[in-house]
Order: C-alpha cells, then structure tokens, then sequence
C-alpha cells in the first residue's frame, strides 16, 4: 500500500456545517484509504487536537473550515501559529466553505478582524492572498461531492484549473440556475406567485440568485436528491463573496425591474429577451403543472 | 488537586477542569471558549433572514434553529393579532423533518462518539469502519430530508405560513423507499431484531433478544459500570410540542406542567478561565434534557422500566437517546404515510411581515433538549433575538453548591477518563452551547 497522503482539518470559526456536509459524502471509505486524517473532528485521526496544537507534524493537505480569526485559539494556540505552520507545510490548502472562502456568515461577527484564508469578501487578504497552493470551495456549506472531487484529483496527481476566486473550475463554472427544474417559468418569465407550488420562477419576487450564482447545486444534487430551487426556496448565492447578502427572501427591483440580472449578459439584452417573452400568453405555464381536471 | 483536560470532538472544545478528592472527582468546572455572537449579527437584520441566519449557528441541528425561528416569527405574528394558517400537510413536513435531522444527530453520536470512545475506555479497539457506520446512516436520514428540505445541512425551507416545497406522491414514494432502507439497516447493523421488536421491548431483561452493534455497547456500557454512575439530578425538562414530545417537566419523581417564561439565563461559575455560554435555568433549579427527559416525561415504557432500575445513570442517558432513534424511525414512517399532499404547503399571510412588530417565542425540541429562540420585531425588523440552546441546560457551568446537570454528572467519577465519557453521554455541542 503507498502512503496515505496527510491531511489535516482544521477548524476556525465556524458552526461545523461543513464537516457535517462532507459527512454525507457516500464515497468515505475511499477517503479514508487514501488519506490519513491527522485531524479531524469526527473521522478517525491520527493525533489529537491537543497534540496538532504543538506544530510538530505536518501535513500534505491542510483543509480549513471556518472564518479565519488570527486571534482565535483552539486548545490553546493561535490559529496564526497553527494555520502559518501547517498551511506552510503543505502543497494544498482547501477552503472548507464559504467563511474560510470569503469571510462568510461569521466575518460578520467581527468584520474588522476576520476574513477568509486568502479573501475578504472578494479582495485578496489573509495568510493565503494570491497563494496557488489555496483552493476555495464556497458554499454555505459546501457540497460534499466537491470536497470528494477535490480530495481525488490531488491524490491522483490531476490538475485542478480555478477561477479567479480560486475555486475550481469544473465546479464553479456552472450556475445554480443550470439544471433547475423551473427553468422554462425563467425563460418564458412566469413569476411564482408565492412560495409552496413547483410553478413559477423565484427569480423575479422570491430572492432567488440562481442565475448571478457560481455553483452547481441542480446539477450535482444535494445529499443526492434535490436542491433548494427544487424544493421551492430561493438560492441565497451562498457560493458568492457576498454571502450573506440581506432580504435573502426577496428580489431587489427598480421599477419592477430585477436590480441584478444573469451573469454575463448586459441589462439591455435581458431586458430585450424579457419584454418579449413576457408579452405572450402561454396558459400551460400559467396552470398547475399536474393538471387535477384533466 | 486541579487537572485541566480539553475535551475534543463535541463540534467544538470544551475545556473541563477536575478537582479530585480522595481519588474520585469532587467538583468540576465547564468552559467553552468560542464565541460568534449569533444574536448580534441577527441585529437589525429584516426578519425572514433570521430564516438563513439561525440555521448557521449549528451545523448538526441547524434544522431545529430554522424550525425555532419560524416558529419564533409566527409567534410574533399570532401576537400582533394576525395568527397565521399553517396547513397540516405543512406541520407535518415539518416535524418530518425535524425528526430526520435527530435520527442523523443520534446515529453519529452513537457511531462517532460513544461506540469508539466506550471502546477506547475499555480498551478494546473497534475498527475505523464503525464511525463510518453513523455517517451512512445519518446520510439516509438526510437524504429523506432533503426531498423536502432541499437539501441538508443548512435548508431554510420553513416560512411563516408553512413550506417551500410542494412534493408530489412521487416525492413521498422515493422518501418511504429511502426510510426502509434505513430502517433495514438499524434492523441488521444496530438491533438485530426488527424495529417493531425493538419497540416492543419492555425491560432490561429484553435487551437479551438485541444482537447487533446495541449488544456490544450494552454490555461494555455495564462492563464499565455505567448504570452505577452518571447520575444527576433526575429533574428532566422538555419545553418543545412535537408528536415525539410532551412539554412538562418532571420533578419529585412527578411530571408538572410547564412554563417557558419561568426560563432564566444565570451566569456561569467560573475561576480564572473564560467561558461564553449562559447557564439556562427553570425557577432556579438545573433541569437535564434530551432524549431522556423526553422519554421519562413522555412515558416510554421501556425507558421507564431502565429507569426504574438505573435512575439517571449514564447508561440510562445512552439508552434512552438510542432508543428514541428507533421511536422518531417509527414516527417518520407514520408521518409520511399520513401525508395528504392536495393541502397547500403554503397559505400566505394576510399581513407583510414588514407591518408587524412585537415580541414572539418559537419553541422545538432538538436533537439534545428544548431550543428556545426569542424575537422582537420592529415593523419585521430584527430588533432583538435570544437564543437558549439545550446544551445550556446540560452543560451549564454551577458552583460547587449549584452545579450544572453535566457537572454533577461527572462528580463521583473515579478517573478523568470515565467523567469524560459521562460528560460526552449528554451529547455535548460546543457551537450550540456558546453561539
């Protein structure tokens, strides 16, 4: 058997979402053959955090889940001292979600002072600003499959191309609007009238970021089997420096019209391609979907 | 003499510190030193944030804080004289739920936590496969949920007024499917005995019938005698209405009604360390919660029975939250069964949230106890929130005179080693307890 690769989690600050996420990855038992955890907070590890805490060790891949607080102390050390040591160790450093990608929801508990590894929101800031070795997986939390493809193709020597924020591309390239199963209500512009029906678009009243959103939430499903859009809540665009934006639950318009529209395509154009779609009549889409009369 | 230990592994650190006298722990001291001021950043925010917000305090029972705030909302709604509708199909999509995120919150503490560290005390070694256990069958469960939820962790598909999801029969068919598997697996891996058996069960004689990982830890749980330590004040609390769950309280050996109000937050005791969390009181008096309370105060027969002869021992605390499991498979099935999917998942409010002030309290039972989130709105405007976590109950920091559920727990214990397997009986969440 070749050696394990070491990895360490750490945590920062953070609710543990992520951990509990990746929990859910169905091909563990392959992580844990070709990857020995120095530390991890549920799966077998090697050492405990009280003995990581004395930077003796090092590790191949340093994971980090949570805001990155330089001050905070776990068991005693500085995740300055633990992150500088491990982090500089290692040829990966992996972004655990969207506060350790970005700041996150947890920047907010203190905005002076916590950032992600490498950015503040979308500025490049942090033990790891500009660094290669830093790989981002936003998400709030991130989905366990992109951990898994992550944690893969390092162990099998693969190069993984990344965006501008770091995150791979293969991941973030798409939209979570891709694959969402209320995409004709988009483009034929039929607006949910309210929450609770499988009709209807959330983009227009509803919050929903799908379109202005890197992520592919519709096209690898959460936990296997659904996503938000398809159970009828609006995406938050928790992949995004920006999460967590306010009135998630609602579309911010001028004049009726949405403030943001899909990535890429000027408000001209969308506006051109809306007018018309929304000047026809299409009663199919107006109706339930499952029809009970007929 | 004062040993410190850090105890890992408990979404988060805790740092306990032991006082021996005469070779048994005399009193011991609870810290939590993490902090991320959850109600702070919930300040000013416009209320149905709270939706996306609350969740991200706990990445185990992030789904018992989103149930918690909407209940929290519609309270405020129901205060200001405009309650709203919830259909039952929605109620029960909900408690569905809730009871899926305790299924996996139960099944990786007993694979991840107890199993491995009851092996460890005992120093029998189990194989690194057997956490992965806890994390397949959590998986199962959350999967369920997500067929409702979106996904899991961290959905917010609860509003005021009901559920975003409108599942079709199509939806429940592949649930129920993916909940047999689940139910197969507890059957094969963990009892042994089928689910109705397990259930039937009615004393500790029964157990006899019960193959399966539950054999090997009842019997290194008595192995290491721990149905003769572990007790604590035998006064059980359970504040949230659910189908799994009854709010009393039970003291004196009686089950007494309850009143939330009466919830104090204190202080904890604390010498020369800092910790964030609050203690969570009733009348003054500590009051342990979860599974065990629920069952005592809910009448389990079978818990009853181990009671009976165990009091509140840390075996009976650990029988009790695996035997919920198996109560909240039971009640899963029942509540899809009974789904009736041409109600309206969502019946909107005659009022915009953004016209309503006033204070409201959303109560739930989570996976370790009643999870208390307390809103005033101002014109739907977040101008306060308290959450109480159930782990402030369990786990809150007394003095010597006054000590904590957990705390009292420990006392008696004849090594750091077996106090900290007591301490970790109550479920112990680091991320919860603080906030």
């Amino acid at each position: 058997m070749k050696p394990r690769l070491k990895v360490l989690w750490l945590q920062g600050v953070t609710c543990n979402g992520n951990t509990h996420s990746f929990l859910n990855y169905p091909h563990l038992l392959y992580v844990l053959e070709t990857f020995e955890f120095l530390y991890h907070s549920l799966l077998p590890s090697t050492y405990t955090l009280e003995e990581i805490s004395t930077c003796v060790h090092e590790c191949d891949i340093l994971i980090f889940e949570g805001a990155y607080d330089p001050r905070m102390e776990r068991v005693g050390t500085s995740l300055e001292t633990l992150v500088g040591h491990y982090g500089s160790h290692a040829k990966y450093v992996i972004a655990a979600g969207s506060c350790a990608s970005f700041g996150g929801m947890f920047k907010h508990s203190d905005p002076e002072h916590i950032t992600g590894l490498g950015f503040d929101e979308k500025e490049p800031k942090g033990p790891f600003a500009s660094s290669p070795k830093l790989i981002n997986l936003s998400g709030c939390p991130m989905h366990p499959e992109w951990m898994g493809y992550t944690l893969r193709m390092i162990a099998d020597n693969k190069p993984i191309a990344v965006d501008e924020l770091h995150r791979p591309k293969e991941l973030y390239s798409y939209l979570a609007h891709h694959g969402c199963t209320r995409n004709e209500y988009f483009e034929w512009k039929v607006d949910s009238d309210h929450f609770g029906t499988k009709e209807g678009c959330l983009f227009y009243k509803q919050g929903c970021r799908g379109p202005m959103t890197h992520a592919s939430c519709n096209k690898i499903l959460w936990n296997d089997v659904s996503s938000k859009t398809r159970a009828g809540s609006p995406c938050f665009g928790c992949t995004e420096p920006d999460f967590p934006r306010t009135n998630m639950f609602e579309t911010k318009t001028n004049m009726s019209i949405p403030q943001d529209v899909p990535v890429g395509i000027s408000k001209r154009s969308y506006l051109t391609m809306a007018g018309i779609a929304k000047s026809f009549h299409i009663p199919r889409l107006e109706k339930r979907l499952i029809d009970d009369n007929t | 003499m004062i040993t410190r230990k850090w105890i890992e592994r408990i979404e988060g650190e805790a740092s306990v510190q032991f006082t021996f006298e005469q070779n048994k722990v005399s009193f011991a001291t609870i810290a939590f030193p993490h902090f991320r001021g959850m109600e702070a950043i919930l300040y000013l925010k416009p209320a149905m944030d709270a939706l996306v917000i609350t969740p991200r305090v706990c990445g185990i029972c992030g789904h018992s804080h989103l149930f918690a705030a909407v209940r929290a909302i519609e309270s405020v709604y129901a205060n200001s004289g405009f309650p709203l509708e919830i259909s039952p199909k929605a109620e029960m999509i909900r408690e569905l739920t809730l009871s899926l995120e305790l299924i996996q919150n139960h099944f990786k503490w007993l694979y991840m936590v107890i199993y491995p560290e009851l092996s460890h005390l005992l120093q029998r070694p189990i194989a690194d496969s057997c956490r992965l256990k806890g994390a397949y069958a959590a998986s199962l469960a959350t999967k369920v949920l997500a067929i409702f939820a979106g996904q899991w962790p961290h959905s917010s598909y609860m509003i005021p007024g009901g559920v975003t999801c409108d599942p079709t029969y199509v939806d429940t068919v592949r649930a129920m499917g993916i909940l047999d598997e689940l139910i197969r697996w507890f059957e094969k891996e963990l009892t042994g005995i089928s689910l109705e058996d397990y259930l039937n069960l009615s004393s500790a004689k029964d157990l006899s019938y019960v193959s399966g990982d539950m054999r090997d830890i009842d019997k290194m749980l008595r192995t290491a005698k721990m149905h003769k330590q572990g007790f604590s004040y035998d006064r059980y609390m359970v504040l949230g209405n659910h189908g799994f769950s009854n709010p009393s309280k039970y003291i004196n050996r009686r089950i007494a009604k309850v009143n939330p109000k009466l919830v104090m937050l204190e202080d904890p005791y604390t010498v020369d360390e800092k910790t964030y969390a609050k203690n969570a009181l009733y009348q003054n008096n500590a009051f342990e919660t979860g599974p065990l309370a629920r069952a005592v105060t809910n009448g389990v027969p079978f818990i009853k029975h181990l009671h009976r002869s165990f009091r509140d021992s840390t075996y009976t605390r650990i029988m009790a939250r695996s035997y919920e499991t198996a109560l909240l498979l039971e009640h899963c099935k029942t509540l899809l069964q009974s789904l009736h999917l041409d109600e309206p998942s969502f019946i909107e409010p005659n009022k915009k949230i953004t016209s309503i002030s006033g204070e409201g309290i959303g109560i739930v039972e989570a996976p370790r106890g009643p999870l208390i989130h307390k809103v005033t709105l101002n014109k739907g405007i977040i101008d306060s929130y308290t959450l109480i976590t159930p782990t402030q109950w369990n786990l809150s920091c007394g003095s010597p005179q006054t000590p904590g559920p957990a705390q009292k727990a420990m006392i008696g214990a004849d090594s750091i080693e077996t106090a900290t397997f007591t301490f970790r009986s109550f479920d112990v969440c680091s991320v919860c307890t603080t906030h």
